[in-house]
């Protein structure tokens, strides 16, 4: 393992997005709060896909159960932002479970087209429940209060500056929960789901179980993503629960490196720097991302990741399944 | 009340047939290649799109546009699975599914580059316009075609699988591919010969959906690639019957839907295929061909 | 030694129209080496398939130490104790050797539901992972990934992830096809030893006739779903039925 590298590499990333934070114009802060929030979605997100090999397509209903269930509480409640954070987490952990419950009984296709059934019923809920949800224009006049802690400490997250370091807080938190749990029992287990579900089970493992599990915890950061974006847009949308938005992670997970802990966040910058860019040139950055994925599919199958990997001269994972 | 709902079967069963085009193509690829092609709606587009050029700049002939059409996307077909899919055949699923995925994106981008991001409208035909009047309403001859026309294909189908050679090497080489390559059937260009096949049968359904909708956008793939999805899936994945009876099933419900109970309509797909597969998971004639 | 650990009583299972297992009545005694022959179609892997949890059962009861097991999903018949190797490499083809056998010893040590502990430092598990990997040989090999290994290595891999559970009735399904000698002779040394140690209770399916007398108390031959010998391996090779029917048909070595 490139254990000194490793750290290096943590400690400047980290450094950097802190020192952006300080220095970086609005644009750039707004460009990378967004990045971290797709990473946040894709890191979670990728527990289910690389780690565990189940191609969800529903996950964005747990992105809008969080930025639905932070929108509620914070107009109906109080805008208090952690306690309205946990609440979206909280929906978005219990639609999962429900969710969940039903998918995971299936595998491959089956999980797949029921996940993506379960996503578009969300999304059709959300959208015609218009006296509820404000339908297509979603949930709006979501304010960033102040954080305070009983009184104490009063933490502003009114500007997009004040608000980056709430993110970045929670997305290194994040990163950190993620990579503790790939490199844990259950992580092995998962990953030994991937490979061989039958032999899972004849190694004591309740294959169901375990995935409902993973599940639910990939549903609590797609939540946590959401709510973050609510209070960053100060609105909830439909859109969030359509399969065109639960595509974005696997797009960015494959794109970084499927099987890699690191491919999902590489992939989300990687993402987000390649729409911003094409778009500068062309309306037609959708193709463009079409002609990637399609080089990244036929060629490079372990993501960027992959490609440095390989650069560096390490052994690559042979990905033939 | 009776002309009411004799209407609105009708119609259900005129939208049920395209699904069917369209379903049938699909369960075809992956009942026979094991592929689940996310594309599939974009070549349904891309049909109704090369009918709609031929059409205007080739004079109105319907059946020219029927006929040259799905022969344009079938060049395109040929191109993604010979140079691309094939490559993938023996990947894990997340990959394939993706893979088609990409070229939805592609595809999409370039109907808006080639024939304008808006909407275009066909010229008006003559053939098969005009309505009947049953049960004392008017009802278009062109759905009747329609309704005529999808048993006609359930049929053809069902005659190439079952009656011919090539039928019979196909239901060979879908059980074991390896099996089927030994005794000397040349799989890839096999698997070829049917993606084309699955592929025409969507570009038809698009070429057809050109009167029958009036307006073609670049959205037109999605909005229609759900319902055959599911009806696919309800239908059981690679049975070609189950997708039929389920296309019509669904096209009448979504009609009594849309004439009576419009909130529901978007709904009504879905939870009728998280119901199906928690009770069967196969599909309600999942496991047959 | 000798208590009843597995009682069948009339398993029947049928695909179709072919009846793979008829009435079947059997029942295993703790540390008894026991070994399952017949000529290919006999239902073999079937009844392992059927006692493991593999297949469902159609008709017919399963007790393992006094508990129905019938209908329990596979992985609490492992729990229970019950487990078993196969006959085709099923492993975790991306993961390290050392990876494969620690899943099933840490989850058996009721680990691998902790979600902040690292695998690193589970030293329990790790020690005992190395001793199973010491048991099949492949101590040198841990950190290989399980695909790029020989066959032989796998099939040693194949049944270390049985052993790893450390189940009290362990059915291996041709452990040593594809082995070479050496490798063959040291796994059965080795099953020799453990079942003497008389905490695993193991049962071979063989095709190999010198495996099968020479290590086996106890040997059953299964023809069509049915059990056409039972008894110690003298017994079963003066059995002149079973002598009839492998005269029959051709004894394929794997």
């Amino acid at each position: 393992m490139k254990k000194p590298w490793g750290t290096l590499l943590i400690i400047l990333t980290i450094c950097s997005l802190i020192g952006l934070g300080i220095f970086s114009g609005r644009f750039l802060i707004y460009l990378t709060i967004r990045v971290m929030l797709l990473g946040i979605f894709a890191l979670g997100y990728n527990l289910l896909l690389g780690r565990t090999g189940l191609l969800s397509f529903g996950h964005g209903a747990f992105y809008a159960a969080g930025a639905y269930g932070l929108g509620f509480f914070s107009l109906q409640v109080t805008g208090h932002p952690l306690l309205a954070i946990i609440v979206g987490v909280l929906a978005a952990v219990i639609l999962a479970l429900i969710i969940g419950f039903f998918c995971v009984r299936h595998t491959e296709i089956y999980f797949s087209m029921l996940t993506l059934a379960f996503g578009m019923m969300v999304f059709s809920l959300i959208w015609n429940l218009r006296g509820l949800t404000g339908g297509d224009d979603g949930l709006v006049g979501i304010m960033r209060e102040t954080l305070s802690f009983f009184g104490l400490f009063k933490i502003p997250i009114k500007t997009d500056r004040q608000f980056y370091f709430l993110v970045l807080a929670f997305f290194l938190l994040s990163t950190w929960v993620v990579h503790r749990l790939q490199n844990s029992p259950f992580g092995l287990a998962l990953a030994g789901i991937r490979e061989n579900p039958n032999r899972s089970e004849f190694a004591g493992v309740d294959v169901k179980n375990y995935r409902l599990t993973v599940f639910v915890i990939s549903g609590a950061f797609a939540g946590l993503a959401g709510a973050l974006e609510t209070l960053l847009e100060s609105n909830a949308r439909p859109f969030m629960a359509h399969w065109g938005h639960s595509a974005e992670p696997i797009l960015v997970s494959l794109l970084g490196g499927l099987l890699s802990f690191t491919g999902p966040l590489v992939g989300s910058v990687f993402f987000i720097a390649m729409r911003e860019i094409i778009q500068r040139f062309t309306e037609n950055w959708m193709l463009w991302f079409g002609l990637v994925l399609l080089v990244v599919i036929m060629g490079f199958r372990g993501g960027v990741v992959g490609v440095i990997e390989g650069l560096a001269g390490k052994s690559q994972k042979n990905l033939k399944e | 009340m009776l002309q009411s709902i004799v209407h609105v079967i009708l119609t259900g069963l005129s939208t049920g047939m395209f699904i069917w085009l369209v379903a049938s193509g699909l369960t075809l690829i992956f009942g026979v290649l094991g592929v689940l092609n996310f594309a599939h709606g974009s070549f349904y587009m891309l049909g109704a799109y090369f009918c709609f050029t031929v059409l205007k700049y080739l004079g109105a002939n319907f059946w020219l546009g029927i006929l040259l059409g799905p022969l344009c996307v079938c060049a395109v077909g040929f191109f993604v699975e010979r140079f691309f899919l094939r490559n993938v055949y023996h990947i894990a699923l997340p990959y394939q599914l993706l893979l088609t995925f990409a070229f939805v994106l592609i595809f999409d981008d370039m109907v808006k580059m080639v024939w304008g991001a808006g909407s275009v409208s066909p010229p008006g035909l003559a053939t098969l316009s005009g309505s009947i009047e049953i049960l004392g309403r008017k009802f278009p001859v062109y759905n009747l075609f329609i309704i005529a026309v999808g048993p006609l294909v359930a049929l053809g189908l069902w005659g190439m699988i079952e009656k011919t050679w090539w039928g019979r090497i196909i239901r060979a080489a879908s059980s074991d591919r390896e099996m089927a390559a030994a005794i000397g059937v040349r799989v890839p260009a096999l698997f070829t010969s049917v993606f084309l096949l699955g592929t025409w049968l969507g570009a038809v359904g698009g070429g057809l959906a050109v009167p029958y909708v009036g307006i073609l956008t670049s959205g037109m793939g999605e909005a229609i690639i759900i319902d055959a999805f599911i009806v696919a899936v309800i239908g059981g994945l690679g049975s070609l019957k189950g997708a039929f009876v389920v296309a019509l099933i669904i096209g009448v419900l979504s009609a009594f839907g849309a004439r009576f109970f419009p909130v529901f309509d978007m709904f009504l797909t879905f939870i009728l295929m998280a119901v199906v597969l928690l009770w069967k998971p196969q599909g309600l004639f999942g496991g047959s061909k | 030694m000798g208590e009843v650990i597995l009682e069948i009583k009339k398993l029947s299972n049928f695909f179709g129209q072919v009846c793979t297992a008829t009435n079947l009545d059997l029942k295993i005694e703790s540390g008894v080496l026991t070994s399952i022959i017949g000529p290919n179609g006999a239902g073999k892997s079937t009844l392992i398939n059927l006692i493991t949890g593999n297949l469902p059962v159609q008709s017919g009861t399963i007790y393992f130490k006094n508990r129905d097991i019938t209908h329990l999903p596979i992985h609490k018949r492992v729990r229970l104790g019950v487990c078993r190797s196969f006959q085709i490499v099923n492993i975790f083809p991306e993961l390290t050797v050392f990876e494969n056998i620690m899943i099933p010893i840490l989850t058996m040590a009721g680990r691998s539901r902790r979600f902040f502990t690292k695998t690193t430092q589970e030293q329990e598990s790790r020690s005992r992972a190395a001793e199973v990997l010491e048991k099949v040989g492949l101590s040198n090999r841990k950190d290989t990934v399980a695909n790029a290994l020989s066959h032989g290595d796998q099939r040693l891999l194949e049944v270390g992830v049985a052993l790893a559970v450390n189940p009290s009735l362990l059915f291996l399904d041709e452990p040593t096809a594809g082995m070479n000698p050496v490798e063959r002779v040291r796994l059965l040394e080795n099953i020799r030893q453990l079942s003497r140690d008389g905490r695993t209770t193991f049962v071979l399916v063989e095709h190999d006739m010198d495996i099968v007398f020479s290590l086996s108390d106890r040997v059953i031959v299964l023809h069509r779903g049915i059990i056409l010998g039972d008894g110690n391996p003298e017994e079963i090779r003066r059995n002149k039925q079973v002598r009839e029917v492998y005269l029959g048909d051709s004894v394929g070595t794997a």
